[in-house]
């Protein structure tokens, strides 16, 4: 299997004028983007708005991107520098993300406090995690233990199988029908909004 | 969406599936909503389980970024190629501009000594015209044709340590030499010796003499 063979073939899809792949690919990497931009600053909306750039710019430049590395090593990049411009024109030190991890209560009121984000989009990120914890609590065993190791670890299926003393084919299928589990949940919420996944729970 | 298209769609996302069948795949959730609605979802379960704490689950991003790409326009196969060659041509334009300025710094030198006011031909024209010159005139007497004096050969060099004071050094450190270093002093004294003598009877037998250039 060939590592990043998924993004490869959207950028390519992008490169030749398909503005819907990138769509794809911005779906994938926004929350691990923002998250990487919240080591430099520490409003959640700042972070948005910084990653927003760096997609936009990461767009521009694909011309030139020419798969020598990772797709998203090479968007990591980009948002660095970007959070860093954007550091420095403000005038501001960068803070690192993990220091104040030590007191995550303490962290989660500071981020909420200073989040420009909505009550009602605060309120439905609380009840997506509530609502994905529950579907994986709910999951059998097989099934949640394949996508924590995936999700949680970052174990490819192969490592994965020789874990799980099984096929990778049969890690595939359980990833699947976990995930499957879960967006099943999800899409209700997505679809019904708020209070929805306590009717579900 | 078939189970199947489903279950490839979970493996692409996790970089787990074969190259031909990315390429199949990405046409379609390029295309269908449907589809890109449920990989956002995988992006989102996969936040949630990683408890990316203070990033919103649900945010305008993708909605803002894909509302400004639009406005953008199209990036096209060719302009891709263009970035891709551009790219590759970036790597000799640094050495292009090297040689470029070694060519300018080379035709300039040669424009300066072609300019100057003295050549190294014309200097060395100059200086052997006035040595030639004296000669020629004190060989030519009234009346006789030109004639060409070879100059004397130079003295053979003059031989810094007289044979005598190396032999006596020779003497004089063999009790401490070893017989190898004092084999190879004694050897080099030898030669230098008949050396001394070769020379002596070329310097002799070199004697100036007058080469009769007759001229009509």
């Amino acid at each position: 299997m060939s590592a990043d063979a998924s993004d490869l073939s959207l950028v390519r899809r992008v490169q030749h004028g398909d503005k819907g792949a990138f769509d794809a690919l911005v779906l994938k990497y926004q929350h691990k983007l923002v998250k990487l931009v919240m080591r430099y600053v520490r409003n959640p909306a700042e972070a948005e708005d910084i990653a927003q750039e760096a997609f936009i710019k990461a767009y521009r430049a694909l011309p030139q991107f020419r798969g020598d590395s990772a797709f998203y090593t090479w968007l990591y990049r980009i948002a660095i520098n970007t959070a860093k411009n954007a550091v420095v024109s403000r005038d501001r030190s960068p803070i690192e993300y993990e220091l104040d991890r030590s007191n995550e209560e303490s962290y989660d009121m500071q981020s909420r406090m200073k989040d420009a984000e909505t009550p009602e989009g605060l309120v439905l990120t609380d009840e997506i995690r509530s609502t994905v914890n529950a579907a994986i609590d709910a999951l059998p065993e097989d099934l949640r233990t394949a996508i924590v190791l995936r999700e949680l670890e970052g174990l490819s299926y192969e490592e994965i199988a020789a874990a799980m003393a099984c096929p990778v084919g049969t890690v595939r299928s359980r990833i699947f029908r976990a995930r499957e589990a879960i967006d099943r949940r999800l899409r209700q919420v997505f679809e019904g909004g708020l209070g929805r996944a306590e009717e579900i729970g | 969406m078939n189970e199947e298209l489903d279950s490839q769609l979970s493996a692409m996302f996790d970089d787990e599936l074969a190259p031909e069948q990315c390429e199949l795949l990405a046409r379609r959730l390029s295309r269908d909503e449907q589809v890109k609605s449920r990989w956002g979802r995988y992006a989102v379960i996969a936040a949630a389980i990683r408890s990316e704490r203070g990033v919103s689950l649900n945010p305008p991003l993708a909605g803002r970024v894909s509302a400004v790409i639009l406005t953008e326009p199209a990036l096209s196969g060719s302009a891709a190629a263009q970035g891709v060659r551009r790219a590759a041509l970036r790597w000799w334009q640094p050495v292009a501009g090297a040689a470029m300025a070694a060519g300018v710094a080379a035709v300039s030198v040669l424009w300066l000594r072609a300019q100057g006011p003295l050549s190294g031909a014309t200097l060395s024209a100059q200086r052997t015209a006035q040595t030639t010159a004296p000669a020629t005139a004190d060989a030519i007497a009234p009346g006789q044709g030109l004639s060409y004096v070879v100059p004397r050969a130079p003295a053979a060099r003059a031989v810094l340590v007289p044979s005598t004071t190396l032999a006596n050094y020779v003497v004089a450190h063999s009790m401490v030499s070893s017989p190898v270093a004092r084999r190879n002093l004694l050897s080099a004294f030898m030669t230098s010796e008949s050396a001394n003598a070769a020379s002596e009877s070329i310097t002799a037998a070199e004697e100036p003499h007058d080469v009769q250039a007759n001229i009509p």
